[in-house]
Parts: structure tokens; C-alpha cells; sequence
């Protein structure tokens, strides 16, 4: 059964510029998805589109059998509980503490009150303190989040996402701004998220090499439309070079 | 390296040399201001009205009296006990416009950072707001004691109404800082708009949001001394009114002059420690 399903989904920002062209897919649950493509082709516009955090132009996104295009303040922020992302520059709080930045995404399951009062139950934080040591990272627990490296940061990122309970994971150029050893690391965390826990993973990368190895399946995207659409070893040579617009060798490989 | 025949995207200025200023607009528009603010301060001195003006035994009875204010510092005309209550008095007066005024002014800012609100929002309470501050702290006092009369209410009020208007510029201004990212995370977790306030806003501007309230509170001190004298507000800034206005007592304004100072200092070192030690910016290892 599909979990996401995108039907004929476009998006402009400015009515002239599609930045998303009919596009349609549908993910399975469990499934590890990379979105791979050049800068500009719209992979960040359609992670967005799926949890909202950009309205649609046209076009359908099902999640979970609920259309998400419809929903509004209270049944959107419920939507959003169930999803769980990851950003290319971590976005915590610098000035909070990790377990503070984990248990933010929590705050999805909260009246107003609760949250502003920041009322976490025990067991949330013990399940915050778990994904924290999962994660390797249980001893920074008490440190600011600006203490930390990029991929130590990453992690508590990774964390905050798993914490809300989702059934998706957008996972926005999680290692663009990662050395390749963080990067690894990173990788390594997102594809047990799937191969463990169950829980979809859907990945915005640059890397071709890096989507080749970890996804079940890859998409392309280039200038607002899917070209690709297989299984990893589907994508040859000549198929990358379609997505991309120009021979692989002559992209630089990292 | 071969040099380019024809360097279109080069500028150079009159005397051949490469320019490195863009040439806009605005660099004119500063330059041109910058040279009729010198021109009328030169014709300015040449116009002023020199007749009477001794120079020399101005400059020298001048700094007669700064002497006799800064060396010989007395109190004449009230003891030390009343100069204390009343030093007191000009720093209530501060510190309730200042914390009253924090406390609405963050609301607004709220509804003022184009980041948190809607657009229309905004645009109505920056409107407002800067016309508030357009209008002198004086003339609001003023203005409230068409109502309250004169004396520390209008006073505070007045304050308050300044207050209010600069801190929302302030703060609504620190909030946009915030990085567009943090707040995203904090959506997209499903958080709502007061979640993200609390625990998004509120961590990353706290140190700012801290010193522009202290920066506030010594402008409304120094407000305060002045209104106890244009408004009949009360405190120190009334007795130093008395002393240099009935009085002439120069020795009074010198020792009342000394007692802001160290008050002034006080209140930079407290609020210095407050935000080093307690909000600092980054933790050292």
C-alpha cells in the first residue's frame, strides 16, 4: 500500500516559473527514496510540498490516505506530527541544549499551554535520552547545541525528527554540508531508520554514488520534472547523464 | 596575461584610475548631502551674531563655573537622606516605564516581524509605531498631562508610550534575525505559532531583547531626570531644576550631576555582569 502518493503535483512561486511540473509518484511504505538532481530542479520545493511547508499550485498529495492539500491549521499540524525532517544545516536552536532541541519535536503532540510550558512527560524524555544514545551521542546531552560538530548536529537533528513517532522522514541534502566520514555516519543512521524501525525515508541528495548505495529506489528530477524513476541499478550511466544534462564525467565526482 | 582592449564591465574614474565604487545612486546622494551639511555649518559661523561676545573672558568664567560644579561639589539645600529618596524616585519612575513598556513592547514586536505575522499586521503596527516615535518623549508627557496633569503619572505614561514604540522596533527587528531555518524545523514538527515563539524566538534573542531593554532603561533615566523638571515628575531631575534654575547654586548641580554619573555607571556595570555572566553568547569550553 502506497504511503505518499503525488498526483500531477506543479508548483510555481510566481505564476510564470514552474518550479514543479506534473509530477507524480508514490512512495511504499518502508521504502528508502532518493530524490537525486541538478540545484534548481525543484527537489527542495517538492520535499516541501509533501508536508506543507509550501502550499501547492495544483495537483494532489496523499499521505496516508488523507489529502494534505486540504487540511488546515489543526489537522495540518497533526499531519506534520507524522512526518519528520531533516535540514541541510541541522536547524536546531544553537543557544538550547540537545535534549531541549530532540524534544522540540514533541511539541507537534501539545495544546499551546503545555508547550509553551514546556511540559514534556518522563517518558518522552527517556525516549529523547534513547534516540540520543542510539545515535551516539547520549554525552552531549546537556550541551549546547553550537558546541557540537556538523555531523554530531545532524544527529541531534535526526533525533528530534525520530522523536515525533513519523511515518516519514523528509530528509532535505542531509549531508551537503557534511565531511565525508559525518556524512557516512549520517547515511549509515537514515537507512537503519528504514531498515529497523520501519519508517519511510524520503532523501534529497546530490551525491549520485551516495543514492546509488543506500536507496531502493531513485528519482530524478530535472527542471521541475521526474526523468528518472527506477530502482538503483537501473540508473546507468546514460540515464544519470539525462538527469543531470551533461556526461557524467564531466561532473566532478567527490 | 594579455590586457583587454575593450573593458566594458571596468569603470575608471576622471584621472584614468579603475574605480572601485559602484557609482549608485545612493553613494551620490550621501556625497552631495555630506557637502551641503559642511557648507551650511561654514555659513552658519559666519552669519551668527558675534556682538557682546568677549571670547576670551567667556571661555574663562565658563570654565570658573565648571569648576566650582565639579571641584566643589555641596549640598545646600537638602541632606543627603532626601537626595537618596529622591535619586530613588527618578529610578522608579525608569523602571516602571521600562519594564511595563518590555513587557507590551515584545507582544507587538510579535505582531511587528514580518517572519511571525501577516503582512497587513505588520505594516499597521510599524505604522503606528513609528509615528509614536516620531513624536519626543517631552512632548507625549505633555500630551498625558492634558489628562493626568502634570506630575509622575503623565511622566510615566509618556515614557511608557516612547518606550513601547522604540522596543518594538527594536525587538521585532531582532526577532527577523532569526534564522528562517529554525523556524521551519519548528513548523514542520508541527508546532504551533506560540511553540515556536517560546522555544524558537525567544532562545536565539533573549541576549538582545535583554540589552535593549537596559539600553532603554538608561535612556529613560536620563528621561526621567529631565522630565522631573519640564513635568514636574518629581526626583533628582526636580531638585537639579531648583538648584540651577532658583538657586543658582553651582556646587548643588555639580554634586547632583555626580550622583547620575555613579548611578549611570552603576546601572552599565550591572547590566554588563547581568549579560556576561548569565546570557552569554557563547559558551567557552
Amino acid at each position: 500500500m502506497a504511503l505518499l502518493q503525488i498526483a500531477r503535483l506543479s508548483k510555481s512561486y510566481d505564476n510564470e516559473t514552474k518550479v514543479l511540473k506534473d509530477i507524480s509518484f508514490s512512495v511504499k511504505a518502508g521504502e528508502f527514496v532518493s530524490i537525486i538532481g541538478p540545484s534548481g530542479a525543484g527537489k527542495s520545493t517538492l520535499l516541501r510540498c509533501v508536508n506543507q511547508m509550501v502550499p501547492i499550485s495544483s495537483g494532489e498529495v496523499i499521505f496516508d490516505n488523507a489529502p494534505v492539500t486540504q487540511l488546515k491549521k489543526r489537522a495540518l499540524r497533526q499531519l506534520r506530527t507524522n512526518i519528520g525532517m531533516v535540514f541541510q544545516h541541522y536547524n536546531l536552536v544553537p543557544r538550547l541544549t540537545v535534549i531541549e532541541n530532540v524534544l522540540h519535536g514533541r511539541l507537534g503532540y501539545k495544546t499551546t499551554l503545555q508547550g509553551i510550558m514546556s511540559r514534556f512527560t518522563e517518558k518522552e524524555k527517556e525516549q529523547a535520552f534513547y534516540l540520543l544514545r542510539k545515535l551516539g551521542i547520549e554525552e552531549h546531552a546537556y550541551k549546547r547545541c553550537d558546541q557540537l560538530s556538523g555531523g554530531q548536529q545532524q544527529r541531534v537533528g535526526i533525533a528530534r525528527a525520530l522523536i515525533q513517532g513519523p511515518k516519514l522522514v523528509l530528509c532535505d541534502e542531509p549531508i551537503a554540508s557534511l565531511d565525508p566520514n559525518s556524512s557516512k555516519i549520517i547515511m549509515d543512521h537514515l537507512k537503519s531508520i528504514t531498515s529497523e524501525l520501519g519508517i519511510t525515508c524520503l532523501v534529497n541528495l546530490h551525491q549520485v554514488e551516495v543514492a546509488q548505495q543506500y536507496s531502493d529506489r531513485i528519482i530524478g528530477l530535472n527542471q521541475g520534472e521526474v526523468v528518472f524513476d527506477g530502482t538503483n541499478y537501473q540508473l546507468t550511466e546514460e540515464k544519470t547523464n539525462r538527469i543531470y544534462g551533461t556526461e557524467m564525467r564531466e561532473l566532478i565526482t567527490v | 596575461m594579455e590586457t583587454v582592449a575593450n573593458p566594458t564591465y571596468m569603470k575608471r574614474k576622471r584621472n584614468g584610475r579603475i574605480s572601485i565604487k559602484a557609482g549608485s545612486k545612493s553613494e551620490r546622494v550621501i556625497r552631495l548631502t555630506m557637502m551641503l551639511l559642511f557648507v551650511l555649518t561654514v555659513t552658519a559661523f559666519l552669519l551668527f551674531d558675534y556682538t557682546g561676545l568677549e571670547l576670551w573672558t567667556a571661555i574663562v568664567e565658563t570654565g570658573q563655573n565648571l569648576k566650582v560644579m565639579f571641584f566643589e561639589p555641596a549640598l545646600n539645600h537638602f541632606t543627603w537622606a532626601e537626595a537618596f529618596y529622591q535619586v530613588g524616585v527618578t529610578l522608579g519612575l525608569a523602571v516602571l516605564s521600562t519594564i511595563i513598556g518590555a513587557v507590551i513592547a515584545f507582544f507587538l514586536a510579535l505582531m511587528a516581524a514580518t517572519n511571525l505575522s501577516k503582512e497587513w499586521v505588520t505594516k499597521v503596527v510599524r505604522v503606528i509605531v513609528a509615528f509614536i516615535r516620531a513624536v519626543p518623549t517631552v512632548l507625549w508627557v505633555l500630551i498625558f498631562a492634558i489628562a493626568a496633569g502634570l506630575g509622575s503619572e503623565a511622566a510615566v505614561l509618556g515614557m511608557l508610550f516612547h518606550s513601547i514604540a522604540y522596543l518594538v522596533k527594536a525587538f521585532s527587528e531582532a526577532f527577523e534575525e532569526v534564522d528562517k531555518g529554525i523556524l521551519e524545523a519548528l513548523r514542520a514538527t508541527g508546532s504551533s505559532w506560540w511553540h515556536v515563539v517560546i522555544h524558537g524566538i525567544m532562545p536565539s534573542t533573549f541576549t538582545y531583547i535583554l540589552s535593549w531593554t537596559f539600553l532603554r532603561f538608561e535612556i529613560n533615566f536620563a528621561v526621567a531626570v529631565a522630565m522631573g523638571a519640564a513635568a514636574g515628575a518629581g526626583g533628582i531631575g526636580f531638585e537639579l531644576f531648583m538648584a540651577s534654575g532658583f538657586y543658582f547654586d553651582l556646587s548643588e548641580v555639580g554634586f547632583i550631576t555626580y550622583a547620575i554619573l555613579i548611578i549611570a555607571i552603576i546601572l552599565e556595570v550591572f547590566s554588563t555582569q547581568l549579560k556576561n555572566r548569565y546570557f552569554p553568547s557563547s559558551v567557552r569550553n
